[in-house]
């Protein structure tokens, strides 16, 4: 899952990026309004984490400029004032869920992944695939009910599939949804984690759809 | 004055403005009257010189004669000697009915204006011999000839001239000192009416100085000894200071508060850290986040106490919250809705408002099944209660009896104690309300009512 994280504090921008990122998360950060309204308005994020008070453009004339553009990405609000006041312009500009500094950061984890969740029109944390499930609240995934151990990379890109199941995943916008703008980024790597994760939950549980991409057959 | 002097616009001096109306209207009314006197006192004086012109006249009507050969001649001579002397500004002049023309000594070789027998007599200035301004009156008189038998009536035009340059002299003398005296008069008024500004004004200086004072901290208060036009101002300021005063000792005692009341998890925090006890550490982070979180709330609900005036429309912020919350619950489909008249109105803030509802109608969304209930109706007079219930499972058993029992006020509500609703208590009896929690009747869930000052505009 790719995030923006638009956070002007040097230190807690840091801490944001390092936390998320070893949550699986690939995170782009931008350190002022207008570089996030830019990269809002042309990358395809799954989320945002944007915090109010901001040089240049503050957060919710970012907001408003995306929404009237048609970017639908979820956007949780960071900001150290948490009165109803701004909470409500905040929610009716557009955003989603609003998390009041100072805050814990496994608290930002669990509601990114809800957010994710039903951005994709899934409702429960829990996604089902025959003997293979996958809890998006915790990050774990079992085979008949015995944990497996998945890399964040692994982890990631099941994740995408499965949030997206039914639907032939392009290897263009896996690479745009698992790696950050400033990655090096290289499509085999995709086969190779593909194989693992085929390796480690079955043969059949990500298909190989010719010229198209990879796709998961939906629960049920 | 340095300090906010950037958002004071001064807008002119009293005292010019004062200073320059008053010119204004001294200048018109003593140029009227100094017009009118003068023109009275002109009148009045040439009405004297045409008193002093018609008695020669007369003198010398009287002694008038028609002599058959020399035509009009003076019988004896007139009791003026300036008739006599040359060009001396006295003259007269008759002409008879065959246009014989005598005149006085003093016209020398000159003539007055030739008569008119056939017209009305003049009355008016004419430029005399020496090119002196003269005021000439004449008269049309029928004389007997002395030697006519039976006597003949003739008609006879005779003339009086008198130089106008006394007259013009003492007009002039006269408008010279009105004017003077007049000018003198309005400066005095001018310069009385500055002082009088100044002098009244200077109270209001001694009271700037003493506010300057008590921001320098060289006095307490104001001296409340103001003329009466000024002493609510005066009592108005010693009010602002005495309630910054108390700000400030509010400000101080909520420092003071928050500073102990963060000493005891500063003091564990650094124990668990010394320890490498990672969730007691973390425990009283969070311990001290709340303590934060309290505080500021308290601090933003003391500012406030001065904020009077203001309305702020319940409908209008339910709304707008249930739209928030309904975002932000997107996910449980919930069913927010508000009713009650649109022109009800809470006396607070809008954003206390907006607070207070928020908190309460948060709280709802979190333990509510499918819906959540606004409603805003008037209560007791004067008051309006705002109800929110959900159909969540309401208070627990425990919490429920002791509740329901008592219709419990949740004034003690500790920070973090799981209800959130210690802001909304604080807030509300800050405005003059209350709230209060029971089981719900309608969708059996927990029912919030809040009860504040306010009243329901007509025709809302």
């Amino acid at each position: 899952m790719r995030l923006l994280v638009v956070e002007d504090s040097p230190d807690l921008s840091r801490q944001l990026r390092t936390a998320l990122t070893e949550a699986g998360f690939a995170v782009d950060l931008a350190l002022d309004g207008e570089e996030a309204l830019h990269l809002g308005l042309t990358e395809p994020y799954d989320a945002v984490v944007l915090d109010l008070g901001l040089p240049r453009l503050d957060g919710l004339s970012v907001l408003r400029r995306w929404r009237e553009a048609n970017r639908t990405m979820p956007v949780i609000l960071l900001t150290a004032r948490d009165s109803w006041h701004e909470k409500v312009q905040g929610l009716n500009a557009g955003a989603d869920d609003y998390l009041a500094k100072p805050f814990v950061m496994a608290e930002l984890i669990a509601r990114l992944n809800a957010l994710i969740r039903r951005a994709s029109g899934v409702a429960k944390p829990e996604l089902v695939f025959g003997p293979v499930r996958i809890d998006t609240a915790s990050r774990t995934v079992t085979r008949d009910g015995v944990p497996v151990r998945l890399t964040a990379m692994e982890y990631a890109m099941l994740a995408y599939l499965a949030l997206n199941a039914g639907r032939p995943v392009s290897k263009t916008e896996l690479t745009e949804h698992l790696y950050a703008q400033d990655f090096d980024r290289d499509s085999n790597t995709l086969e190779v984690i593909a194989g693992r994760i085929r390796r480690k939950l079955g043969e059949g549980l990500i298909e190989t759809v010719r010229g198209q991409g990879y796709r998961m057959v939906p629960p049920g | 004055m340095s300090a906010s002097a950037g958002r004071i616009a001064v807008s002119g001096s009293l005292t010019r403005r004062l200073a320059l109306t008053v010119a204004a209207w001294v200048a018109i009314g003593l140029g009227i009257t100094g017009w009118f006197v003068l023109r009275l006192a002109a009148e009045q004086i040439e009405a004297a010189a045409d008193q002093r012109m018609v008695s020669l006249l007369d003198a010398v009507i009287a002694a008038a004669e028609l002599d058959p050969v020399r035509g009009p001649i003076l019988a004896r001579p007139v009791s003026e000697p300036e008739f006599e002397r040359p060009l001396s500004g006295y003259y007269w002049q008759m002409t008879g009915p065959d246009g014989t023309v005598n005149t006085s000594r003093s016209l020398w070789d000159q003539r007055l204006p030739p008569a008119r027998p056939d017209r009305p007599p003049r009355n008016e200035d004419i430029i005399g011999p020496r090119q002196e301004p003269l005021r000439l009156i004449e008269r049309h008189v029928e004389l007997e000839s002395r030697t006519g038998r039976p006597p003949r009536f003739q008609t006879v035009t005779v003339q009086v001239a008198v130089t106008r340059v006394p007259t013009d002299e003492e007009i002039e003398r006269l408008t010279r000192g009105l004017v003077l005296a007049f000018l003198g008069l309005g400066a005095a008024l001018v310069a009385a009416v500055a002082l009088l500004v100044v002098w009244a004004l200077s109270p209001l200086k001694r009271t700037q100085e003493e506010i300057a004072e008590v921001r320098a901290g060289l006095r307490e208060h104001v001296d409340v000894t103001a003329p009466a036009e000024l002493a609510p101002l005066v009592q108005e300021i010693e009010a602002l200071i005495e309630q910054n005063r108390a700000t400030l000792e509010r400000a101080r005692t909520h420092v003071g508060n928050l500073a102990h009341a963060l000493k005891t998890p500063v003091a564990v925090l650094r124990n668990a850290l010394e320890r490498e006890d990672l969730a007691g550490a973390r425990a009283q982070a969070a311990t001290l986040e709340r303590l934060i979180q309290h505080h500021l709330r308290r601090a933003r609900a003391g500012a406030l106490a001065g904020a009077a005036g203001s309305e702020a429309s319940p409908m209008a912020a339910a709304s707008t919250l249930a739209q928030a919350l309904k975002r932000l619950f997107a996910s449980r489909g919930l069913d927010v809705t508000a009713r009650g008249p649109e022109g009800a109105r809470i006396r607070a803030d809008p954003q206390d408002l907006t607070e207070m509802l928020g908190n309460l109608m948060e709280n709802a969304c979190k333990w509510a099944k499918s819906r959540v209930e606004v409603r805003v109706r008037p209560s007791r007079p004067g008051m309006i209660a705002i109800e929110v219930e959900d159909d969540g499972p309401g208070l627990a058993e425990g919490q429920d009896a002791a509740a329901l029992a008592r219709g419990v006020r949740l004034d003690e509500a500790a920070p973090g104690s799981g209800l959130g609703l210690a802001i909304v208590v604080d807030l509300a009896a800050l405005y003059g309300g209350t709230l209060q929690l029971e089981r719900g009747q309608r969708l059996k869930g927990l029912l919030a009512r809040l009860e504040l000052p306010g009243r329901i505009l007509p025709g809302g």
